[in-house]
Formats: C-alpha cells, sequence, structure tokens
C-alpha cells in the first residue's frame, strides 16, 4: 500500500518533470534560434563602430578596444559628401516603398473583394494568372522590363521602379487579403444591405474594419518588399541623385578594399525603418499569413 | 629694303617666334619619354622636369566655351579608397565644371565589378551614356559589337607615342582605334616581413619564383598555422585573372600566345603543359598542402587584404594602393590600434612578381580607358561629341591622368610622368619604384571582343574545376581550352 501511494505520489512530479524536459528542448531551440538570427545584428552593430583597422583583425575585438560613433557621424552629416549622398538615397528609398505601399493597397483591396465576392467569367483563371509572374525569377524580367521602361520613358525615374514593385508585390498582396476576405462571413454584408447600405457602403463601413490586419500586413509586406529590392533598382537607374539605398550602399566596396564599419553603420540604419515597422505591427503581419488558412 | 626695316624685320620675326613658342603648349617641345631607357632611375629624372596647362591644351579641342550637355559612366572611387585619391576625384570634377561652365556633366559612379554589366543593359536598351571610362579588359568587346564611335589620342590632342604601346594594343580593333587611355598599372608582390622571420624565412627577400611561392606558402602554414598565399579564384570579378595570369605567363602558358611579342591569339594554350604547371601551383597550394586561404573560391582581393592586415596571409599580388590604404587606416586609429597599425605598415613589404622556373616574369598591364558611343545607343539618340572630347582631354591629360591614378595606377599619358605630382609621388608612396618596375613585364590581356567572357568566367572556372575536385588538372585545362576554342569560333 506504501509502495502504491508512493507510485501514484511520484506520477506527477515524473510527468512535469517529462513535461519540462520538452519546454526546456524548447526553450534551448528558440534561444538558438534568436542567437542565429539576432547574432549577425549585433556583429553588424558591434562592427560600425570600429575603426577600419580594427574590424580586420584578428581575433577579433568582441567589443572594439576604441569604440567610435564616425561612421554615423559621416552618414548623418549633410556636410559631408558621403552623408549627403547617404540622406539622399535614404530618402528616395522612403519615397519608393512609401508609394508603392500605398499603390499596392489601393489595387490589391478592391481586387481581392472582387475575388472572394463576384462570381465573373474567367475569375478562376484570372486569380491564377494573377500568380504567373511569381513562379518565374524575378530577374528573367529583368532585360525586357529595362527595354519597356526605356520604350516608355521611365528608365532613370523613380517610377519604373513603383510600377516594377507593383507588379511584383501585387499577386502575394491580392491572395493574402482575399483569405481575409474569405474569412468574414457575407452574411454581415447582407445585413448591412438589408439595413439600406449600398454594396460600396457595407465593403467601405463592414469589410474593411474588419479586415485591418490584413490590409496592414500588405502593406507590411509591400514596404519591405520595395525597401530592400536591389537588382531591378540597380538597372534601372543610373543617377546618383535618384538611386535607393540597397544600390547606394555599394559604395562601401571597392575594387580592392572594403570600408566594414561604414558598410555596417549604413547597413543598420538601413534595417531600422524595416525593423521598427515590423515590430510595430507584426500581429497584424502573422495573422494575415495564417488567416486564410482555416476555413470558419 | 633698307637696314633698318631689315633690322626691324628680324626683330619681330624674333618676338613673334618668341610669342609663338610661348604660346605653343611646353609638351610639343620637349622629348618624348623614351620607354627603351625605362627603369626607377629613369622615372625619377624625368618626374617634375616639365609643366602642362591643361585649360589651354584641351580648348584646342573644344572651345573653353563651349555649351553642350554629357552623360558619362566611370569605375569610381568610393569609401574604402584612399582618402587622397577622392579628393583628386572630388577635384577633377570640380575642376571640369570650373574650366567648361558650359557644358552640362551628368557623371556616375559605378563600382569595379558591376560597371561591364550595368553597360551592357544599358546598351540593349539604348540608354547607354555618351562616354565612358572602362577597364582595360572591356573595350575591345564593345568596339567590335559596333557600339563605339573611332577614338584615338590624336583626337583629344595628344600623339599616340604618349601612350604605353600594351595600352593602345588594348583599345584597338581591326586596326582601328577606340578609345584613350586614361592609367595604365602594373601590380607587385607584397609581403609581411614579421610573418616570415617568424617563419624561417629571410624577411627582406621576396619569392624568386612561383615555386619558391608555393614552398613559401606551405612552410608558412606548416609553421604558423595561417595562410601563406592569398589566393583569388572568384568567378567574374576581375581580381583573378589579375593574379592568375601573371602565373600562367610565368610558367610558359597563356590562354592565347599573348605573352609572345607579337601575339596572333590563333593558338590555344590554355591545355598547354606549360598552363597546366602554372594550375598544378595553385592546386598544390589550395589542396595538397591548405595552405591558401579556404575562402579562396570566393576570395578577391577585398577579402585577402583585411586577412593580410591581420596578420593571416603572408603574401600577395596587389597595388602599391594597398600601403596608402592602409596609411589611411591608421590615420582613423586610436589608442593601441595606433601601435598595432604601424607595426603592419612598418612590416609590409613590396617586390617584383615572381618568374617562372625559366626566368620569365610577367604581370598583366592593366588600366582603364576612355571611350565615345555611338548616338544611336545613347538615351536620347545623341552624343555630343565635343563634350565629349574635353572630358577625354582633360582626364587623359599628364596631369589628370597621374591625379587619378596617384595612388593605385600609373597616368596613361606617359607625359603624366614629367609632371611635378609624379615627382611628389615617389616620394610619398613608398613602394611605387616597385610597380614602375614591373611596367615592362606587362602583358595586356588579349585585344579580343571574348576576353572578359575569357579572363573573367572561363579562366576561373577553369580554377574552381581543378582547385574544388570537380576536375583533374588536366581535365581543367582541357574544358578550358575546349570553351575558348567554342567561344572564339562563336559558339557556347
Amino acid at each position: 500500500m506504501t509502495a502504491m501511494t508512493d507510485t501514484v505520489a511520484r506520477r506527477p512530479s515524473s510527468r512535469r518533470r517529462q513535461i519540462d524536459g520538452w519546454r526546456w528542448s524548447g526553450r534551448i531551440f528558440l534561444v538558438f534560434m534568436l542567437l542565429y538570427t539576432a547574432l549577425p545584428m549585433v556583429w553588424m552593430l558591434i562592427t560600425s563602430i570600429k575603426s577600419g583597422f580594427a574590424a580586420m583583425q584578428f581575433p577579433p575585438q568582441w567589443w572594439p578596444d576604441q569604440p567610435t560613433l564616425a561612421s554615423y557621424e559621416k552618414l548623418l552629416d549633410p556636410q559631408n559628401s558621403v552623408g549627403q549622398d547617404f540622406l539622399h538615397f535614404f530618402w528616395n528609398s522612403l519615397f519608393v516603398s512609401t508609394t508603392t505601399t500605398i499603390l499596392s493597397v489601393i489595387v490589391a483591396v478592391p481586387a481581392a473583394y472582387a475575388f472572394s465576392r463576384f462570381t465573373f467569367p474567367g475569375r478562376n483563371f484570372l486569380f491564377f494568372a494573377v500568380l504567373l509572374r511569381n513562379m518565374f525569377p524575378a530577374v528573367i524580367f529583368l532585360v525586357p522590363l529595362f527595354i519597356l521602361m526605356r520604350a516608355i520613358g521611365l528608365v532613370n525615374t523613380h517610377g519604373s521602379l513603383v510600377l516594377t514593385y507593383l507588379t511584383f508585390g501585387l499577386p502575394l498582396a491580392i491572395w493574402l487579403l482575399k483569405g481575409f476576405y474569405d474569412n468574414i462571413p457575407v452574411q454581415l454584408e447582407q445585413a448591412a444591405r438589408i439595413d439600406g447600405a449600398t454594396r460600396f457602403q457595407a465593403f467601405v463601413l463592414i469589410v474593411m474594419p474588419l479586415s485591418t490586419p490584413g490590409i496592414i500586413a500588405t502593406a507590411i509586406y509591400s514596404f519591405i518588399g520595395a525597401w530592400n529590392e536591389y537588382i531591378y533598382a540597380y538597372t534601372f537607374l543610373s543617377k546618383n541623385e535618384q538611386l535607393t539605398l540597397p544600390v547606394g550602399i555599394q559604395r562601401f566596396f571597392s575594387e580592392n578594399t572594403t570600408d566594414f564599419p561604414g558598410l555596417m553603420a549604413a547597413s543598420f540604419m538601413m534595417s531600422v525603418p524595416v525593423v521598427v515597422l515590423f515590430l510595430l505591427l507584426q500581429r497584424y503581419f502573422v495573422r494575415a499569413l495564417t488567416e486564410g488558412a482555416v476555413k470558419h | 629694303m633698307t637696314s633698318h626695316s631689315l633690322g626691324s624685320a628680324v626683330l619681330c620675326g624674333a618676338v613673334s617666334t618668341a610669342l609663338s613658342v610661348s604660346l605653343i603648349s611646353t609638351s610639343a617641345l620637349a622629348a618624348p619619354v623614351d620607354l627603351s631607357k625605362w627603369s626607377p632611375e629613369y622615372v625619377r629624372s624625368i618626374a617634375g622636369t616639365q609643366d602642362f596647362d591643361t585649360a589651354a591644351d584641351c580648348a584646342k579641342v573644344t572651345p573653353l566655351d563651349y555649351k553642350g550637355r554629357l552623360t558619362f559612366w566611370y569605375q569610381g572611387v568610393f569609401e574604402g579608397d584612399p582618402d587622397m585619391l577622392r579628393e583628386y576625384y572630388k577635384d577633377f570634377f570640380a575642376t571640369f565644371r570650373k574650366t567648361y561652365p558650359n557644358i552640362k556633366l551628368e557623371d556616375q559612379a559605378l563600382t569595379y565589378n558591376d560597371l561591364l554589366d550595368k553597360f551592357r543593359t544599358a546598351l540593349l536598351g539604348n540608354a547607354a551614356p555618351m562616354a565612358i571610362r572602362l577597364q582595360i579588359l572591356g573595350g575591345t568587346e564593345f568596339a567590335a559589337k559596333g557600339y563605339l564611335r573611332p577614338l584615338k589620342p590624336e583626337d583629344l590632342g595628344y600623339s599616340t607615342s604618349d601612350f604605353w604601346p600594351g595600352a593602345m594594343k588594348a583599345v584597338t580593333w581591326e586596326g582601328v582605334t577606340y578609345g584613350v587611355p586614361t592609367n595604365n598599372e602594373t601590380m607587385a608582390f607584397i609581403w609581411n616581413a614579421d610573418i616570415f622571420k617568424r617563419a624561417g624565412l629571410d624577411p627582406e627577400k621576396a619569392p624568386a619564383t612561383w615555386d619558391d611561392v608555393v614552398k613559401y606558402s606551405k612552410q608558412i602554414h606548416d609553421k604558423l598555422g595561417i595562410a601563406g598565399y592569398g589566393l583569388v579564384a572568384r568567378k567574374n570579378a576581375g581580381n583573378t585573372p589579375y593574379r592568375f595570369m601573371p602565373q600562367l605567363w610565368a610558367y610558359g602558358g597563356g590562354v592565347f600566345d599573348e605573352a609572345s611579342a607579337n601575339p596572333t591569339y590563333k593558338k590555344i594554350l590554355l591545355n598547354s603543359p606549360q598552363s597546366k604547371a602554372a594550375l598544378q601551383a595553385s592546386y598544390d597550394m589550395y589542396v595538397r598542402d591548405k595552405s591558401v586561404p579556404v575562402s579562396a573560391l570566393t576570395n578577391q582581393q577585398a577579402d585577402n587584404q583585411p586577412l593580410f592586415l591581420a596578420g593571416q596571409v603572408a603574401m600577395m599580388v596587389s597595388h602599391p594602393s594597398d600601403y596608402t590604404v592602409m596609411l589611411d587606416l591608421q590615420k582613423k586609429t586610436t589608442g593601441a590600434d595606433t601601435a598595432k597599425a604601424q607595426t603592419v605598415i612598418d612590416n609590409m613589404r613590396y617586390g617584383l612578381i615572381p618568374a617562372g622556373p625559366d626566368g620569365k616574369r610577367a604581370v598583366v598591364f592593366g588600366g582603364s580607358n576612355i571611350h565615345i558611343l555611338k548616338p544611336e545607343y545613347v538615351e536620347g539618340g545623341k552624343v555630343d561629341e565635343p563634350a565629349a572630347k574635353a572630358l577625354g582631354c582633360m582626364w587623359a591629360s599628364p596631369e589628370w591622368s597621374l591625379k587619378l591614378a596617384y595612388a593605385g595606377s600609373n597616368p596613361g599619358n606617359l607625359n603624366g610622368f614629367k609632371t611635378k605630382w609624379m615627382k611628389e609621388r615617389l616620394s610619398s608612396i613608398k613602394f611605387l619604384d616597385v610597380t614602375t618596375s614591373m611596367l615592362p613585364y606587362g602583358i595586356p590581356f588579349p585585344a579580343l571582343p571574348q576576353s572578359p567572357e575569357i579572363m573573367n568566367i572561363i579562366v576561373p572556372d577553369m580554377l574552381q574545376n581543378a582547385l574544388t575536385g570537380a576536375m583533374t588538372i588536366d581535365q581543367a585545362a582541357e574544358d578550358a581550352a575546349k570553351k575558348v576554342k567554342n567561344l572564339t569560333e562563336g559558339g557556347l
């Protein structure tokens, strides 16, 4: 009886140990993943506050002997040619990314709603046709798009980038939003219509507020895509005053040498808007990505 | 005619002759640079012996009040380059705008590895700039495809004899000249004296042959556990052929017969026993001895430089600018780093590029050229030729071809060696003697349109195939030779 009592008494603690083991494995795995993703960022930050010589030392200085903000000062100083260029590139990236984001939302919202709610001839074909472009690597469209942009006079304009980014970003944006609309019960709109609302009013007053997370996710997706894009910006723009950040930071590479602290400081500053945006709005982004996965 | 009138006439004649002579640029009167006498002593003897008036010389090509517009691309200098060089580039464009205030110049700097690809794409869309400064390897490709208009030194107010014959060969296609050299250089062999000493080698003596490089590299690696030679084998990066071709030529090999006195570029030598011996040397260092950086397959010089400065690579082939870069880095250090940087500087040594087994020494004759495009490939369909010539004249002038090559190259215009800035440069840039001494050993890349593909893709591919073990040395060399054959016959 005593032995049995012991067994009964031990059972919960052994189960707890077992559960704790899994939990700890999970935690260790998550810490490992955190280090895997965060360490490069930390190293980037540390390198950005080293001198050029210290950045080349081996074994590396895990924390610089003489930390310096010289690279940041250079980048943010509008009196300095490097700073002038960097701030210019930053503004160009912001302009292109914001414009792309706004246009992407304006086009994707009604398009996704139409695919979700209306039945029309060729609906399925069109829906998958939207995705056709995403089935090919972006680089194969490089030269044809360049020639097209040249023909319509958009080479060396930010318009060429906005148009291209929309072409690439819209299919996924429409897919994301359609998943959202599919999960909003159509009965809500029907109720609004019974109460006298027009279809447009039902869309604006009922559907749009409910799909806000999806719209925000679409906006983040468009913004990040445009902010980080390199190859089209590099091909379409050849005037210094129009370059965007991903192309502009190439200036830290030379034929035989690289300015590592400058490059890391510029990369860090380039990642700040995206990281901040993502941190603020990440719950919407994750929700939008999983929303279409389960039908209610 | 009276004696008075005769005297007056003689006097007038003398005065007008003197005036005319004073108005003619001094370059027209001075003796040309004698390449047959080329040596460090000769270079020193001519430095600072002549003054040039760039604006006056270029005014004869394009009037200084000319009104026009010019779009221009070039391989720029950026944040990692020596401060002094960046200042000179800034000064150049400021001076051009001041000298030609009515020419609207739209200049765009591009990085070394991107210039050719970006230019190719722009040409496909007829959106090229009116003028471009390309690395020496690029000119023939674009001339052969018909993108460039003929341009010779005489069009810019200079004489062909003012430039290295090898440089002129690189801008000539089927007997027509399509560009003007702006700068030409040869590299040197750099080593760390302290590492040599610790590895039991003579710290003041460079390896005499490439076989010695293999031997030294192994000794350094075995004794100190660091990389001996800074091998680079990255694809599609100009750095690789600049470092492997001297080795290939020294062993008596080549892609074609480009290392001979009168190359015909007809016979492929990549699969010759000599070329295979050169490839074997790289194989021995990378595979057998593991005495070079393990990242050599993706390394370019910008990756080797930090390793060298950190004391992790003992030897490398590079420009004199590496020394200037190091001085710049030291200037920006503080605390204990300053002394560490000084130690690296004190241990830097420059020597001639090693020779082959039979004493043959070779180096790539590098540089850049200015070209003018045909209007049909240019954005807007128009080329402002006088504006393009004005810029070409200034860049290729003795003054600016020296200043814009101050730290890493040499003036393309040989008269640049006579300027006061050359004299200043000889005293301020250590080891410049070594790299200028290598110039007569310079071999230009084959003047063929296929050269960029051969040098940037096929040759590095051959190296990678052998070093990764994907192919044997024989197979890699035969494969590369076959690819060159297919390419030159219009296939691939």
